[in-house]
């Protein structure tokens, strides 16, 4: 009962958290997400690369390459963006060859 | 039967364009005979083959006969011969995956060759053949490049042709106005007492998505369709998520990879302070090392994917072919 109860709720603050009339028909691609939030991401410290590729479950992430270890850039990083995972690599800094 | 080298030499001259016809000869020469891993001490005329095979399995024009004029033959397993003659070499005509470069810089890979207005042109990078903008178009293109001993006087093989130009980020302005503008700020700015400076900077005029230019050989035949250990083009493909790459470099030579990342946004540094934001690039692992730049990139059957021109320890980073066909106005 109390597991119910309490399933209820959760569903209830869900409802009301998200107002179903601003709820976009359909969900923004990783393309899309990607593309809006590269120009901030490569603004912190130490980034150099944003690119789509995928996560080690084999699902399409966005990739965050570091120049190096970057603790600081990393606590910035969200964990996902529109419902699309965020990963990041150490990648080192790429110089024209 | 002894026979003096200069008999045995008289007699493979006489006959070597016949034995070379045959299947699986690659090579002929004079030397000491062999008869079960022992040297007999007989000179003989040596055929080498790809692969040794029972008579049987050969037609009878496949044969090479037991002697030609008394001369005994002699059959050796070699497989296929390869050239080694250096990628940093001179070569002509010359493939890809070969040294080249502007006469101002060190040297690049020439990457493939490719059609402007029906034209045969060398495909390689803005900064292997335009020196990073800083070339003009008609300047000499040299193979090898300049690092690897090409000089103008002996190595010219082609002349710039085009290239697209390549948006630094912070390029210092070249605007007299905005500069004096700037400079009157920060004046002010000092008088104040503000630490704060301004910089004339130039926008970036647009996103780069390639780093290419195009040369125009001096002479079609000092130029070969062929990719060093990969072979002819065999069209043109979409790069995409995972898929299987190679590559024909001047310094690390052929090398394998995969699609790790696409629709990357990725800043590039060219020299000390100079940066360029590229969009929509391919990115692999490691297969590349500097002077690398400017090869072209395929799939597993051929086709062309892409033009390879930065890169770090852990990546590659690979522009789409798609844009620099666009942006060249290129064809196969």
């Amino acid at each position: 009962m109390r597991v119910w109860l309490s399933g209820a709720l959760v569903l209830l603050l869900g409802m009301a958290g998200s107002p179903p009339a601003k709820e976009p028909a359909v969900p923004a691609s990783i393309q899309e997400v990607k593309a809006k939030h590269a120009p901030a991401l490569m603004q912190l410290p130490g980034v150099v690369s944003v690119g789509i590729g995928r996560g080690p479950d084999g699902r399409p992430a966005i990739v965050v390459g570091l120049d190096r270890e970057r603790p600081e850039t990393l606590e910035q990083l969200p964990r996902s963006l529109d419902g699309h995972p965020v990963l990041s690599e150490v990648v080192g800094q790429p110089r024209a060859q | 039967m002894a026979h003096d080298i200069q008999t045995v030499r008289g007699v493979l001259k006489q006959t070597h364009r016949r034995l070379l016809d045959r299947a699986q000869v690659v090579a002929t020469g004079v030397g000491i005979k062999v008869t079960a891993g022992k040297p007999t001490g007989e000179l003989s005329i040596v055929c080498s083959v790809t692969r040794k095979r029972p008579l049987a399995e050969l037609t009878e024009r496949d044969r090479v006969p037991a002697s030609l004029d008394g001369i005994a033959t002699d059959v050796v397993e070699t497989g296929v011969l390869r050239s080694l003659q250096s990628r940093t070499a001179r070569h002509r005509p010359a493939p890809g995956g070969v040294s080249i470069g502007h006469r101002d810089i060190t040297a690049g890979t020439l990457g493939c060759l490719v059609k402007r207005n029906g034209e045969v042109v060398i495909l390689s990078n803005n900064h292997v053949l335009a020196n990073s903008n800083a070339a003009t178009r008609g300047d000499p293109i040299l193979q090898p490049g300049p690092h690897d001993g090409g000089t103008l006087a002996n190595d010219r093989i082609a002349d710039l042709l085009d290239f697209v130009t390549i948006n630094f980020i912070d390029s210092p302005s070249d605007c007299a106005i905005g500069n004096a503008a700037a400079g009157m700020l920060n004046a002010v700015a000092g008088m104040i007492g503000s630490g704060t400076r301004l910089r004339a900077v130039r926008p970036q005029a647009g996103e780069n998505r390639v780093d290419a230019a195009v040369a125009r050989p001096l002479n079609p035949v000092d130029v070969s369709p062929d990719i060093l250990e990969v072979g002819r083009i065999q069209g043109m493909t979409s790069g995409t998520l995972g898929m299987a790459i190679k590559k024909s470099g001047r310094t690390t030579g052929f090398t394998q990879g995969a699609i790790s990342q696409i629709d990357v946004t990725a800043n590039v540094q060219y020299g000390p302070g100079q940066i360029a934001q590229f969009t929509d690039q391919l990115l692999a692992g490691p297969m590349s090392q500097g002077g690398d730049s400017g090869s072209a990139v395929f799939d597993n059957d051929n086709r062309l994917v892409g033009l390879l021109f930065a890169g770090s320890d852990n990546t590659t980073i690979i522009n789409r072919i798609e844009h620099v066909f666009a942006e060249l106005g290129l064809t196969l």
